[in-house]
């Protein structure tokens, strides 16, 4: 059975309907603490980071959020697990990073990866304040990044972001051709008619519309939006547009396309564990 | 550090004088009750004594004024559904036979006067608190707010006043950044605007729970349990409090101290290590440290439990060294929980705090007897009689039956309906909600169905009521609105107020639900004064009318008295917010507010009468006469239950009540999230006895109780005809949806209004910033 580590500190608080998402697909998911993993609790409640197929990071605001987003769980991260972290990396096991999860693995260089995190950042949105609302996500993978690989190039995808801090920042314009190259691009904003659009489509500012990047390697991916908060159709308010359950205007179904990436993630996981 | 007062021979004046010094709020009546106490057990008070008598006999703390109404009106509306209400921090209300949902509904008016972020964001921690304590999980947060409005003249504020757009802005940042933190959606709420607002805002801040019915613990303590302080340090910030809130505020940055400090990251791992216990069954009693801090707790604990208790105050771990013995004991500061717990759990109840890293020390135990006991280092600093402590005064304070309502003078029909329509959408009361919305995080817990904000991505307009999702297991729902309007209440307390719940149940039937229970948030002025003590009476006499007889319980609530500026001199419009709970057996078939397609037939359900007193278009037009909406019960039944028969038949599109700014607004609004237009016809509206007799105006704007717009697809709209023919319901065609984006609206052959939908759009969202 595919374990996935759904890991937790003081302020995440998106834990229990991401480590839902996964349950939902047959996974075995547990809630894990940080000092579980460190080895600061008793004996019977310690875990191995080594005995998950996938970590997961989820959204929140970890310890506050006080210095940076994401700063301060990073560095505990680093403190603490640094060996364990790149062991697991090194094996190609995967790290879903989602929104305080996204800054998270910022903050720790491993996205956008190479090694080189000097560039990059999330940063405070162009609103200046907090964004709770829909976006939509076009599918721009080639490929590289196992997470998406059972979502077709240039699907829209809705789900909701929530965050403060989401505007994918980058010193340097050259890098984005770096990013395109690698294909590590994964998703970017679009208005309706699919095209890249400005506010409020893109609700950070994000240069480039960026939404989601994984690693070279592609199999870390970091993403602003919750897709957890996608899974079912019915958390979508333009579903009762479509007709909802009553199917007038169209059958929609009941499933969200959070929901999507959540299986391409369970059946990539699922083929890799079986080819070991 | 701990001083003995010489009370037993002080005189009235000296009695007087010590309150005042001591900051005990107390009158000289009060006092001589303490001092006979202290006479019959034949010593001096310490400080300690005192300051924990005088909260717990604080207004906020005891309902002094309150309570006689209350219970008259309020309380003992008796409901199958309710499980344990009105008498804890919460209400617990059965959800189904395995679940209960809790509410908690409390103000935050004073600290957010003072200092607004900091006053908003502990707010909300007193509220989830309250819904932690019962054993429930939080779900929603839900924030009424009432300012002056945002352009408020500086000139007319006294040196002292904050401006209106100062605490606003401040509640709105301590709301979003304190209720984001903590990971609870903040779903609900509303923002009025009125001059009275001005030197005392009001901010209300109510939470939803939800658990198992097994898991309920009651703010009791068992002789022989260990007592448990767990949470954030205690300090001096929020000393107070509670006596600070039971008087008439008065502007100064002096009274910063009596705000408390919140931490949303201790209060979010300190939930998850409470349920964590909890669920495990570590836990006998619990209670959250709110207005009054330890002292309270501790006595309402023992008192409930039937037991007494032997604390150690040294053992407290503080903020700051040197606090008195009395500031340890009353202070408010935040993210605190007491628990009681059998001395055989406690080693795994402080290792489920530790994995947390939330701070937990035992502090004392519960003991037989009435007696509670404090030690300072091995001194002993207090020792009372529980009971009396509890003994708190009760007040019959004499009223005046308020009535301002007047019959209007005829004003003149308007010029143009275009720019009266155009600056209706655009009034602080009716304009977009949305840039204050989005800042809140709505959906964290990915439970919340229906949002605040529905309709097409980008074109969305204001919900009706939001509806949760809560249980992985079943498709039940939780629908939430929060309502009153104060300029209602203003001209006729009593109409006022049953106003407020019909809007709360026209809310909760707009998207489907059945009204299933009720909190209510009561923020009034100066209680000693004969005229606010009346509106409060009518208030209370026009919800527990309205609530009585439709059978839906009121089970929490909270009164804010003394909200009053004493540099302005004015005091707030009776403000009765209610929070209405509704309950959806299938969230799938709920209906939203946003038009769903073109050539669909617009209904209004109800009669529209003259009544628009305290209206949107004449407080627009400088009216302050007129007629407030009245309500019938029985009729609200009624109608909800038709309208609830035509939803599950799958009849209706989308549904929107009609409440400010009249059906004119509610059909803008409607438009505005599903982007079409429509061709509105007045002139075969019912209006009851006036029959064709009212003015074109009226018909738009009269904000008449118990109505809804309803779009019905065509296909079906002989069938909906019928349904409410049938069950004798009055309901009015009123025209159709169209593809093209232009809103006409005419009486008979008098064209009224002609614009297109992007321009009312447009105006609409320019909101309020």
């Amino acid at each position: 059975m595919i374990k996935v580590c759904v890991l937790r500190i003081e302020g995440t608080n998106c834990e229990e309907e991401t480590a839902l998402a996964f349950a939902r697909l047959g996974a075995s998911t547990e809630l894990v603490h940080l000092k579980q993993l460190t080895g600061a609790v008793k004996e019977r409640d310690r875990r191995n980071l080594a005995d998950y197929d996938l970590l997961v990071i989820p959204g929140g605001f970890s310890a506050g959020d006080y210095v940076r987003a994401g700063a301060i769980f990073a560095a505990r991260l680093k403190g603490a697990l640094s060996a364990e972290l790149s062991e697991f990396v090194s094996e190609g096991k995967p790290i879903l990073g989602i929104c305080n999860g996204f800054q998270v693995l910022v903050e720790l260089g491993l996205l956008p990866g190479n090694g080189d995190n000097r560039y990059a950042a999330l940063t405070t949105n162009s609103s200046a304040h907090f964004e709770c609302r829909p976006t939509l996500l076009k599918h721009e993978n080639r490929g590289n990044c196992i997470f998406t690989k059972g979502i077709p190039r240039g699907a829209i995808l809705k789900m909701p972001c929530a965050h403060a801090e989401g505007n994918f920042f980058i010193a340097n314009e050259e890098y984005i051709q770096r990013l395109e190259d690698n294909d590590q691009i994964v998703f970017r904003y679009v208005d309706p008619a699919g095209n890249y659009a400005s506010y409020p489509w893109n609700p950070n500012g994000s240069v480039y519309n960026i939404a989601a990047i994984c690693n070279p390697e592609g199999n870390i991916l970091g993403m602003m939006p919750h897709p957890e908060r996608a899974f079912y159709s019915f958390t979508d308010h333009e579903w009762w547009r479509a007709g909802g359950k009553r199917g007038r205007g169209g059958e929609v179904g009941t499933y969200g396309d959070g929901k999507k990436l959540f299986e391409s993630i369970m059946d990539h996981l699922r083929s890799h564990i079986y080819m070991l | 550090m701990v001083d003995r007062i010489e009370l037993r021979g002080a005189k009235d004046e000296e009695l007087v004088r010590i309150s005042t010094i001591m900051g005990l709020a107390l009158n000289l009546e009060e006092m001589k009750k303490i001092q006979n106490y202290f006479k019959s057990i034949d010593r001096e008070p310490t400080d300690v004594e005192l300051q924990s008598i005088a909260q717990a006999w604080s207004e906020h703390c005891c309902y002094k004024s309150s309570k006689p109404v209350l219970k008259r009106f309020i309380f003992g509306i008796k409901a199958p559904q309710c499980i344990d209400v009105i008498e804890e921090d919460a209400g617990v209300v059965a959800l189904d036979g395995e679940f209960a949902y809790v509410v908690a509904f409390e103000s935050h008016n004073h600290p957010s006067t003072i200092e607004p972020y900091g006053g908003a964001a502990t707010g909300i921690g007193g509220i989830v608190r309250d819904v932690i304590c019962m054993g429930a999980q939080p779900v929603a947060l839900i924030d009424p707010l009432f300012f002056a409005p945002l352009d408020y003249p500086y000139e007319r504020l006294p040196a002292d006043v904050k401006h209106p757009r100062f605490l606003f802005n401040g509640v709105v940042s301590g709301i979003s950044d304190y209720g984001n933190r903590i990971g609870i959606p903040t779903c609900a709420g509303m923002v009025y605007f009125h001059d009275r607002y001005a030197g005392n805002c009001v901010v209300n801040v109510g939470c939803v729970g939800v658990m198992k019915r097994k898991d309920l613990r009651r703010s009791s303590a068992r002789a022989g349990d260990v007592l448990v302080l767990a949470g954030g340090k205690t300090g001096r910030d929020g000393i107070h409090g509670v006596t600070f809130a039971s008087g008439v505020l008065k502007e100064s940055e002096e009274y910063r101290s009596a705000v408390q400090l919140g931490d949303p990251i201790t209060k979010e791992p300190l939930m998850h290590a409470i349920l964590e216990c909890n669920d495990q069954g570590l836990i006998d009693g619990m209670k959250d440290l709110g207005g009054g801090g330890l002292s309270c707790a501790v006595s309402e604990m023992c008192y409930s439990g039937g037991c007494g208790a032997e604390i150690h105050l040294e053992r407290v771990k503080l903020k700051e060294s040197g606090l008195h013995a009395w500031e340890i004991w009353i202070s408010e500061s935040q993210e605190r929980f007491l628990l009681s717990v059998t001395p055989d759990k406690v080693d795994s109840l402080l290792t489920i705090f530790d994995k947390w890293d939330v701070d937990a020390t035992v502090i004392g135990d519960a003991v037989s007897g009435s007696h509670i006991r404090l030690y300072y280092h091995d001194e002993l600093v207090f020792d009372l009689d529980v009971a009396f402590v509890l003994d708190t005064p009760v007040y019959e304070r004499p009223k005046a039956i308020p009535n301002v309502e007047s019959e209007e003078s005829d004003m003149d029909e308007p010029d143009s309906y275009d720019e009266i329509l155009k600056m209706l959408l655009a009034s602080p009361n009716i304009a977009s909600r949305e840039s204050i919305i989005r800042r809140y995080d709505h959906e964290v817990r990915a439970a919340t169905v229906l949002k605040p904000l529905q309709g097409i991505m980008g074109k969305e307009t204001h919900a009706d009521a939001t509806v949760l999702k809560p249980l992985e297991s079943s498709f039940k729902g939780i629908a939430i609105t929060a309502d009153v309007n104060p300029a209602y209440c203003e001209l006729n307390p009593f109409w006022g107020a049953a106003s407020a719940i019909d809007e709360a149940c026209r809310n909760l039937t707009a998207v489907g639900a059945v009204p299933h229970s009720f909190a209510d948030c009561l923020n009034f002025g100066n209680p000693e004064k004969p005229q606010c003590m009346g509106e409060f009476y009518e208030c209370c006499r026009g919800l527990g009318y309205m609530a009585s007889s439709i059978g839906v319980p009121f089970v929490s609530g909270n009164v804010s008295f003394y909200n009053e500026s004493e540099a302005l001199g004015v005091s707030i419009p009776p403000t009765p917010a209610i929070l209405g709970i509704g309950i959806c057996d299938d969230i799938r078939e709920c209906v939203t507010v946003d038009v769903k397609a073109a050539s669909n037939p617009l209904y209004v359900v109800g009669t529209t009468k003259r009544e628009l007193g305290g209206s949107a278009y004449y407080r627009l037009r400088g009216e302050k006469c007129g007629i407030v909406p009245r309500t019938d019960p029985q009729v609200l039944k009624v109608r909800m239950a038709a309208l609830r028969d035509a939803m599950a038949a799958h009849m209706v599109a989308s549904c929107h009540d009609i409440s400010d700014g009249g059906l004119a607004v509610a059909v803008c609004e409607m438009l505005i999230g599903g982007d079409l237009g429509a061709d509105i016809d007045i002139s075969d509206l019912n209006t009851g006895s006036e029959s064709g007799r009212l003015r074109s105006d009226y018909k738009l704007f009269s904000e008449s109780n118990t109505r809804w717009v309803v779009e019905v697809w065509r296909d079906v709209r002989t069938n909906f005809e019928k349904l409410m023919h049938d069950r004798g319901i009055v309901i009015s065609a009123i025209g159709y949806t169209k593809g093209e984006r232009m809103i006409t609206m005419r009486d008979g052959a008098k064209k009224l209004v002609e614009l297109p939908l992007e321009e009312l759009s447009t105006v609409w969202r320019a909101g309020i910033a």
